[in-house]
């Protein structure tokens, strides 16, 4: 494969301009590209099961068609992501299809089981809003031009699915009661999960480069606030708790960042602080919803498939 | 103002603010509201309840609930309204002629052949 030197790279980059071939490419930059829309297909790709198994809890037939269309949709922005690397080289296959589930290279948070109609209506209010956060920024700065051309219309789609978040967030905490209490419970758990999803702090990740490669324009912790600004006033106005508050230009948490999780009972223990190391490791093993998951959708491929 | 003058003809002063009203609402991915797309067949209000006659785009339109619920709250924010009703009708069916020409234009910069 024809590549650049970094000195021609550098400069086309320098210059504000689009990666449009891989002709344009230093290795370096090619595997950071690859690695960074494996990311982001491995995401969507696994949020389709884990909100398929909420779904099914859906208090309605239209809801319950909202939760598959926001299926329909990630799987689509999914296969964006796995079609650009089968364009450089990759096996859309393999990737899919034949990858050890403990490979797939999506954010924890998706491990813990979504179990309920309140909690997958809180991952689209905030998980969706972590997807947006983060696909926003690269479809803002990013540099490699058919992926920010395909990102276009996925952001228009992700705004279906926060609209579904905040509405029945909104309606469920209005409805008071047990319906209230089992919300709060959702974000109580799925709000930390959400703040580590943007990875280590800035403090603590030296150099990066996906910011150099401008395959991202934002920090983790810039991210992390975006996040933050959009998802804590939210939750405040109707009424919902979050261990986080405003203070000056930016919010602060009102935990220890990170501190330990138990998966199996979806509890944080906000006296109990712990490493980036302990993190990385949970992160590592995987959670418990993790094999389920990546079978859903591999077990049938074998089964089924047809050589010509 | 952009909705259609087809159906806001001959409306009075608070049908008007209740149209306007319903023109504030977005289609969840498509950037034109709901009058300009042409999912609102009319309304008529009597004393405090508004009735609205609506369609949708398609009968396996994944956002029929969340539409109607916007829908409500929206026109209950209006003074003097304290009942919603919502008919939701099939016939005649919605085809992308019931785009007004404002909403027609927004779909168009947005990359929809209409």
């Amino acid at each position: 494969m024809e590549t650049a030197n970094s000195g021609a790279l550098e400069a086309l980059l320098k210059r504000g301009e689009l990666v449009e071939s891989t002709s344009e490419m230093t290795p370096d930059y090619l595997r950071e590209l690859k690695h960074t829309l494996l990311v982001s297909g491995d995401t969507e790709l696994i949020s389709a099961p884990a909100y398929y198994l909420a779904a099914r809890k859906a208090p309605s037939v239209n809801a319950f068609m909202t939760g598959i269309a926001i299926i329909q949709d990630e799987l689509a922005h999914a296969h964006i992501a796995y079609h650009i690397l089968e364009e450089l080289g990759e096996s859309q296959e393999a990737l899919i299809f034949k990858r050890d589930p403990k490979a797939f290279r999506y954010p924890y948070a998706f491990d813990v089981p979504l179990e309920s109609w309140t909690e997958l209506v809180v991952a689209n209010a905030m998980y969706d809003q972590a997807g947006f956060c983060l696909l926003g920024d690269i479809h803002e700065h990013g540099s490699y031009g058919p992926w920010k051309r395909g990102l276009v219309k996925v952001m228009a789609e992700e705004n279906f699915h926060l609209r579904n978040g905040r509405n029945w967030c909104k309606r469920i905490s209005q409805a008071g009661g047990e319906a209230r209490e089992e919300l709060q419970r959702a974000v109580d758990w799925m709000f930390p999960l959400t703040v580590e999803w943007f990875g280590l702090p800035d403090n603590l990740k030296q150099h990066s480069t996906q910011l150099d490669y401008r395959l991202k324009g934002l920090t983790n912790d810039q991210l992390r606030q975006q996040w933050l600004a959009t998802v804590v006033p939210f939750m405040e106005s109707i009424g919902i708790q979050v261990p986080a508050h405003k203070e000056g230009e930016g919010y602060v948490l009102d935990y220890p960042f990170p501190c330990t999780f138990d998966a199996d009972e979806k509890r944080w223990d906000f006296k109990d602080p712990c490493s980036w190391d302990a993190v990385l490791k949970r992160w590592r093993a995987r959670g418990p919803r993790n094999a389920e998951m990546v079978a859903l959708f591999q077990e049938s491929f074998a089964k089924f498939q047809v050589r010509a | 103002m952009t909705f259609s003058p087809l159906f806001h003809a001959g409306a009075g002063p608070l049908e008007a603010r209740l149209w306007s009203a319903l023109a504030e609402i977005n289609d969840p991915e498509m950037p034109v509201n709901l009058v300009d797309l042409g999912l609102i067949y009319g309304l008529t209000v009597d004393g405090g309840r508004v009735c609205v006659r609506l369609t949708f785009t398609a009968m396996g339109c994944p956002a029929t609930e969340m539409l109607m619920g916007d829908i409500r709250d929206r026109l209950l924010a209006e003074p003097g309204i304290d009942d919603v009703r919502l008919d939701v009708v099939w016939d005649p069916p919605w085809t992308s002629a019931r785009l007004t020409a404002e909403g027609r234009d927004a779909l168009r910069a947005w990359g929809l052949a209409v």
